[in-house]
């Protein structure tokens, strides 16, 4: 297991500097310059050399891809074209906001994805399991903006339960949370919902059944655990999706998360903050899946790691 | 029965005291870029670090140029040389004093390339500063510069504590002191005690960054934050129905224009120019179209400008364009391409589309065309054997207050693209020449009537085709009072109290 996993953190370094590569190559290629959107639409020219020299644009592109390399290695990600501060600084400050978020809203899309799900598996085609793929369908199909904006309306302005925006108590989390893990939580239902009613009409569990085993304890830790490989392998790509930040839940909400950090900087052509940024989301989106494969073969004994 | 009034008065003293606490919470649109004066160009930085740092001079609201930390000047008879005399008993957040040594290490901070401050510009005609004494400094000019005093309101010009980093911990010598910034979030400060002017009469400042516009209009609402900026145009009728809240309209020094690119034809025919001035009618657009957020322009810059003069209208006219269309050799019109931001500035791109059908009435037909705003910079920044771009939407705040800024980098003929900021390419050689005196004279009223000649020409050659300068609208939620909402778009709470 632990080969496995040096195994897998080894094959993902050409995927990291594949991601370096190209987001470096990215940024650049789209039409505008950080020194001018600095320095403002009525900037003069010398101003703007001056911005250039002091961010090292002005240096030929293959001397800033080695420097972006070279400072990654070190742990520089380079200073922000925007803010001046260290890029290092405002990830530091940004990413904690985002993981909370995302664990709020994954939290949420388990407490109610897997158990509606189950649920709905056991009774297919009743009113209940129409109603769960209904409201499933609702909240894949839902826009973001709109139902997060109606539950500031609804909750903060009329009812006041909850404060309108912004980050600081657990109250601040519940309707970002909810709104952000909507539609995963519609995704996580439907997944357990048909993974579970595939193994539910499987030879062992009628033999399960036939042994006299009680309905619970057959559906527990028979059925279930079995259905869970599928749902864990969505759950990871709903988390590792929710980690690269929610940029319209966070605008709408004001979360000061790494969506909205990298939606500013990609506007204000932040090459150093857009390049660390979409570094760090990749560097989670690897992990998150290498952690979902080892938990594979604590769910299912027969996934072996050699 | 003495020690019973004693107490009442106790009491009422404790209620006063208790009414002229408290802390104003402002929601803007985004966080603050930087709280380093000299680095940001953006509104909500310069809002924020307002209350922080102060200029040598103050532009108030009114337009007018009043000392800050410096109490006069004496300039010589060349006008190259300014003898600043700096405020005594001023101190720094930090407690240390205010002398000339600061103000000089301040500015050459500003100036120092390694700084790389975008609006390095505004005082890069400075060649050195001296300090004579412990509050004179002397400053010598590279060359003869009228607008250098209103330049020195600018409020990245701010005198900061130098050799700190001031993005972290922002020192100054302004009414309210740093207490903290959550990134993307909040930045809170409290009233310095230590002020040499008027104590602000309220504890503190809280600014929410809030990008969406129903979310910061909601945190009015429910009373979470006293003051929304940026209401949208849609949200003044509801706003306003709501008992605890009013939407109150300021006008801004911000222009909105549409250049015409002078090298291209049909816009080098000044027919065709004011053809266009004609056929659009900018009374419809702002009443119709930015819900009465704006004032339609009768000058190329906005009023509270030193230097501004209504200098004339165009009347909407579309019998009157069609008349010089057909005389420049056009009577069925044209085809051209409008170049619009989106989003950038208040309803652009509806505004933009509503010229585009007043200007088909006249047989014009303009395709939209609409660019991210990066993009938009760089396609227009062009030099001019590049440049494809004939017509384009633009903004332009002229918040030196100072004409020769809302004058010099848009219509001088040096100062074209990319080198300067005439995206238009206009070049006029009497204006030329009017803008370098207004610049090299240094008696005031000389300069406004030279700035008046030059709008004149400006108008009758329609340079432009002249919108409208934008109204700042801002919620305000009953109870507040003494907000300044000032025309370079910064909203101060120096002499706030809350009811």
């Amino acid at each position: 297991m632990l080969q496995y996993t040096l195994r897998r953190i080894l094959v993902a370094v050409p995927s990291v500097l594949g991601v370096m590569i190209i987001v470096f190559a990215m940024v650049r290629l789209a039409p505008g310059d950080p020194a001018q959107n600095l320095a403002g639409e009525f900037a003069d020219a010398e101003t703007i050399e001056l911005i250039r020299e002091r961010f090292g644009l002005n240096e030929p592109t293959h001397v800033q891809f080695y420097r972006f390399v070279t400072g990654v290695l070190q742990g520089d990600l380079g200073t922000s074209t925007r803010t001046y501060r260290p890029v290092t600084t405002d990830l530091a400050t940004f990413f904690p906001n985002t993981l909370e978020l995302a664990l709020g809203a994954i939290t949420i899309a388990l407490l109610f994805g897997i158990p509606s799900g189950i649920l709905a598996a056991l009774r297919p085609n009743s009113a209940f399991d129409l109603s769960v793929m209904i409201g499933a369908l609702i909240g894949v199909s839902m826009p973001v903006f709109w139902f997060g904006l109606l539950a500031i309306l609804i909750f903060s302005v009329q009812l006041g339960w909850f404060p309108v925006a912004g980050r600081g108590t657990l109250m601040h989390l519940v309707l970002p949370a909810i709104t952000l893990g909507l539609s995963s939580m519609a995704i996580i239902a439907r997944m357990t919902r048909s993974s579970m009613l595939e193994v539910l009409n499987q030879d062992f569990i009628r033999t399960a059944r036939a042994k006299g085993l009680f309905d619970r304890g057959v559906v527990m830790k028979h059925a279930l655990r079995n259905a869970l490989v599928p749902v864990v392998t969505v759950i990871g790509l709903q988390f590792g999706a929710l980690l690269a930040g929610a940029v319209i839940t966070e605008t709408v909400f004001s979360w000061p998360g790494i969506g909205r950090l990298l939606v500013d900087s990609i506007r204000a052509r932040d090459y150093p903050v857009v390049q660390g940024a979409v570094l760090l989301i990749a560097v989670s989106f690897i992990v998150v899946n290498l952690v979902v494969d080892l938990v594979y073969g604590f769910i299912d004994p027969r996934i072996r790691y050699d | 029965m003495l020690r019973r009034i004693a107490a009442m008065l106790l009491v009422i003293g404790l209620f006063a005291l208790a009414a002229a606490q408290g802390t104003l919470i402002i929601a803007q649109g985004t966080d603050p870029a930087s709280l380093d004066a000299a680095k940001a160009t953006d509104s909500p930085s310069a809002t924020v670090y307002s209350h922080i740092y102060e200029t040598l001079y103050e532009l108030t609201a009114d337009g007018e140029v009043v000392p800050q930390l410096a109490t006069g000047v004496t300039v010589s008879s060349d006008n190259m040389t300014y003898v600043f005399d700096i405020r005594q008993g001023v101190t720094f957040h930090d407690g240390t004093p205010l002398t000339a040594n600061e103000v000089k290490a301040s500015i050459e901070q500003f100036l120092a390339p390694e700084t790389a401050a975008p609006f390095r510009f505004l005082l890069d005609r400075i060649a050195e500063v001296n300090v004579l004494d412990t509050y004179k400094v002397e400053v010598k000019l590279a060359s003869v510069f009228a607008p250098l005093i209103t330049h020195l309101t600018h409020s990245s010009t701010a005198i900061v504590k130098t050799g700190v980093d001031l993005d972290a911990t922002p020192i100054g010598t302004g009414p309210f002191e740093f207490v903290s910034w959550d990134r993307g979030q909040r930045v809170d400060l409290k009233r310095y005690e230590g002020y040499w002017g008027d104590k602000p009469g309220i504890d503190g400042l809280r600014f929410l960054a809030v990008p969406e516009s129903t979310t910061r209009m909601a945190l009015v609402e429910t009373g979470e934050a006293h003051v929304a900026v940026r209401v949208p145009p849609q949200d003044i009728a509801r706003l306003n129905a709501n008992p605890n809240v009013t939407v109150e309209q300021v006008s801004s020094v911000r222009t909105i224009y549409i250049y015409f690119n002078h090298t291209m034809e049909p816009f080098t025919d000044v027919r065709v120019r004011q053809a266009i001035n004609y056929a659009v009618d900018k009374e419809e657009l702002v009443e119709f179209v930015l819900g009465g957020a704006a004032r339609v322009s009768d000058a190329p810059i906005s009023p509270g400008v030193f230097g501004y003069t209504p200098v004339g209208s165009y009347e909407f006219d579309p019998e009157k364009a069609r008349e010089l269309l057909a005389e420049a050799g056009f009577p069925d019109g044209f085809s051209t391409t409008l170049y619009s931001p989106n989003g950038r500035y208040l309803q652009d791109i509806q505004v933009s589309e509503a010229i585009q059908s007043q200007l088909a009435r006249v047989g014009i037909d303009a395709q939209i065309e609409t660019l991210e705003w990066n993009a938009y910079l760089a396609k227009t920044n062009m030099p001019a054997e590049e440049n494809e771009v004939p017509f384009a939407m633009l903004g332009w705040g002229t918040v030196t207050g100072d004409a020769d800024y809302g004058h010099f980098a848009l219509f001088h003929s040096t100062q074209h693209v990319p080198n300067g900021s005439n995206r238009a390419f206009y070049a006029n050689p009497t204006v030329d020449a009017l803008l370098d005196q207004a610049r090299t004279n240094t008696d005031p009223a000389l300069r406004a009537v030279l700035y008046e000649e030059v709008m004149k020409l400006l108008w009758d050659d329609a340079a432009w085709l002249f919108l409208y300068s934008e109204t700042q609208l801002v919620a305000v939620r009953d109870g507040v009072e003494g907000l300044v909402i000032h025309p370079t778009e910064r909203y101060l709470a120096f002499d706030v109290s809350l009811r």
